[in-house]
């Protein structure tokens, strides 16, 4: 009896054939989730959009004329300022961080990791709207808990406006920033710690390494690319930071915390609704994010290499 | 579609300007409705003498104090802006309270700049004349009104929360009675302050009237026909199920409001009901609320910029200057001329 051969749909299609059509879901998927909004933006910016627009469905071509207004906006400009500090200084200390932690957790001989392991990833459950609030009842002036614990400790008889003063303003929204979005680095940086071979680090210990020069000559080098990842992933949303913001300062006292999300919240979604400022401040503010990107990418890969 | 939604006094003539208001006048029942509208809410829901709105609900901005602290420090309300300023100094001085009293000056369309429209309006100032030409010069009412509102803050006399306080959280902060003085807010608020189940100190926050001649301000929010509906006629009967009258011919929309949240109305009928005589009385004396309701202007009588499309921008622009002036970043002075650059900043769009 002759064996029957396995079902094939017609002829057996070639490896890259094959690749495109697999991919073609996901392509079509995400040029619908996410390149079609990018680009609706970007027309957006291109035209007069407000609420009278939206009802007539008309929107007129104006040109770089939206692109000019917010760039001649000084507070604008202010707002990208706090954004790159805001940025720069979360991204820095989340990174520090993470990796202090990771090397932390990192130790299988202390039982007390494994329980930590799981607490650390408490704050990424966190909506950040809530996270906002939380923090901004801690922050409270005379009912916080923060400065009830300065008092209680001795630390301070005066209680500090932490979110209220404008020198301390932007570091009070960096804060709870940073702990709710603290676990995802410190997730990546131990699962790529967890992939550094052992042996590297006998070795290093045969040829007499201490502990510092085994982080600075193993660990860091091979978690360069992990940190890339981070630091790609982690400035695009601190550029894009916007609860902590609304539930903590609304921008405020004065403009000390009015970021680039605030900015085209305020103008796109604020009365008199300009969406289209708003869109091309949204649009300037994913420009500079891809830019660093890019450069982040070129700069450290080239280092590793 | 939307058929029917509703507009603060502040956002309403931008949404007309802008063809989203359907005007409301050939409608049946229209003209008994305007006819049995306030003063200050037709201000409101008439645009261009054409009827846009029906009103939602109508406040005025009232004092508060809390009688417990008033007591321990022998004060009887203040009647000049001089005696609460020495009220204040005092209170703090013999340790009465940390900080006298409580601003609502967090960031908003009314709260901030509500407080110093409402001041400046009570001491006879208005930010722009009938021209349009604004009255924040040097020596202006406006200017320096916020130079007393600065010292305030600058001696330490105001509650540092105050500059994060919307209506609601600052009527919840000082239910916690650690102030004297509440300024210029909603009378509404004391629905709140004076809830058993919200204020540690309900029953103790009284309402207090402005200074001199009593002049405050008020306003009405209002609900509309959007002119998006594809169905006219059921948007009629939804907004007046809402702002106006339901099938029994009865406000009960409004009468339900007043008698549970403490609102106003825009209708005369409802405001000369047991909904606000009676209604209001769980939470605060309604002879002397009404008292003051009386003294009440519509705000954009004071901010005719209300009717501009750049009023929003500008409004940004206040708060954050005032905010900056309140927290000692810029003088009232800087604030007040920054202000003025500011017009016509947001004049050219």
């Amino acid at each position: 009896m002759a064996r029957s051969e396995p079902f094939r749909f017609g002829r057996e299609r070639s490896p890259r054939v094959l690749g495109f059509v697999m991919n073609i879901p996901t392509l079509i998927t995400l040029s619908l989730v996410l390149a079609y909004p990018i680009f609706y933006a970007a027309y957006l910016s291109f035209h007069k959009v407000s609420l009278a627009e939206l009802r007539r469905g008309v929107y007129p071509f104006v040109g770089l004329a939206n692109y000019e207004r917010i760039f001649s906006d000084p507070l604008f400009r202010l707002s990208l300022k706090n954004t790159l500090i805001f940025t720069g200084f979360s991204v820095t200390v989340e990174i520090v961080l993470a990796i202090a932690i990771a090397l932390l957790i990192d130790q299988q001989h202390i039982w007390t990791s494994r329980v930590t392991k799981f607490l650390i990833l408490v704050p990424y459950a966190v909506p950040p709207i809530a996270n906002g609030l939380i923090w901004s009842f801690m922050y409270s002036f005379e009912y916080g808990f923060l400065n009830r614990i300065l008092y209680t400790t001795g630390i301070s008889h005066t209680a500090v406006n932490w979110s209220g003063d404008p020198s301390t303003a932007l570091i009070a929204v960096s804060i709870p920033y940073i702990w709710r979005t603290l676990p995802f680095a410190i997730l990546l940086s131990h699962a790529a710690l967890q992939g550094i071979s052992q042996d590297f680090y006998e070795a290093a210990s045969v040829d007499g390494a201490g502990a510092l020069q085994r982080f600075w000559h193993i660990t860091l080098p091979l978690l360069r690319p992990i940190i890339v990842v981070i630091l790609v992933l982690r400035t695009s949303f601190a550029f894009a930071v916007f609860d902590e913001v609304l539930a903590i300062t609304q921008g405020g006292p004065g403009d000390a915390t009015w970021v680039a999300s605030w900015y085209s919240y305020k103008k796109g979604f604020a009365p008199p609704f300009d969406i289209g400022a708003g869109a091309a401040s949204a649009y300037v503010l994913a420009m500079i994010i891809g830019l660093l990107a890019i450069s982040y990418g070129r700069l450290i890969y080239r280092r590793i290499q | 579609m939307i058929d029917v939604s509703q507009s603060s006094p502040f956002s309403f003539p931008n949404f007309i300007s802008q063809g989203l208001v359907e005007p409301l006048d050939e409608l049946p029942g229209a003209k008994e409705y305007l006819a049995d509208l306030t003063d200050s809410a037709k201000q409101v829901a008439v645009y261009d003498g054409k009827l846009m709105g029906l009103p939602y609900f109508s406040t005025v901005w009232v004092w508060n104090y809390f009688t417990d602290l008033m007591d321990k420090a022998k004060f009887e309300p203040f009647g000049t802006y001089d005696e609460l300023m020495e009220q204040l100094r005092k209170a703090k001085q013999d340790k009465v309270a940390e900080y006298p009293i409580f601003w609502v000056a967090g960031v908003g369309l009314e709260q901030l700049p509500g407080t110093w429209y409402q001041m400046t309006w009570n001491r006879g100032g208005v930010f722009f004349d009938k021209q349009g030409a604004h009255q924040l010069g040097t020596g202006s009412i406006a200017r320096e009104t916020l130079k007393w509102w600065v010292r305030t803050f600058k001696e330490e006399l105001a509650d540092p929360e105050s500059l994060k306080a919307q209506f609601t959280s600052s009527a919840k902060a000082f239910g916690a009675g650690k102030n004297l003085y509440r300024g210029p807010n909603h009378h509404y608020d004391l629905n709140i302050a004076n809830d058993q189940a919200q204020s540690p100190n309900a029953g103790k926050i009284k309402v207090h009237g402005s200074s001199g001649d009593g002049r405050t301000i008020g306003d009405t929010h209002v609900y509309f026909l959007c002119s998006a509906t594809r169905d006219k006629a059921w948007a009629w009967k939804l907004l007046q199920y809402l702002g106006g009258k339901t099938k029994d011919g009865q406000y009960t929309q409004a009468n339900n409001l007043a008698r549970d949240a403490m609102l106003g109305s825009g209708y005369n009928s409802v405001m000369k009901s047991t909904a606000i005589t009676e209604g209001w009385k769980p939470w605060g004396d309604p002879v002397k609320i009404l008292e003051i309701w009386d003294k009440a202007t519509y705000v954009a009588e004071v901010v005719p910029s209300i009717y501009k499309p750049w009023h929003f921008p500008w409004s940004d622009r206040i708060n954050i200057e005032v905010s900056k002036a309140l927290t000692g970043q810029i003088t009232a002075d800087a604030c007040c001329d920054n202000i003025i650059a500011a017009i016509k900043e947001v004049q050219k769009g």
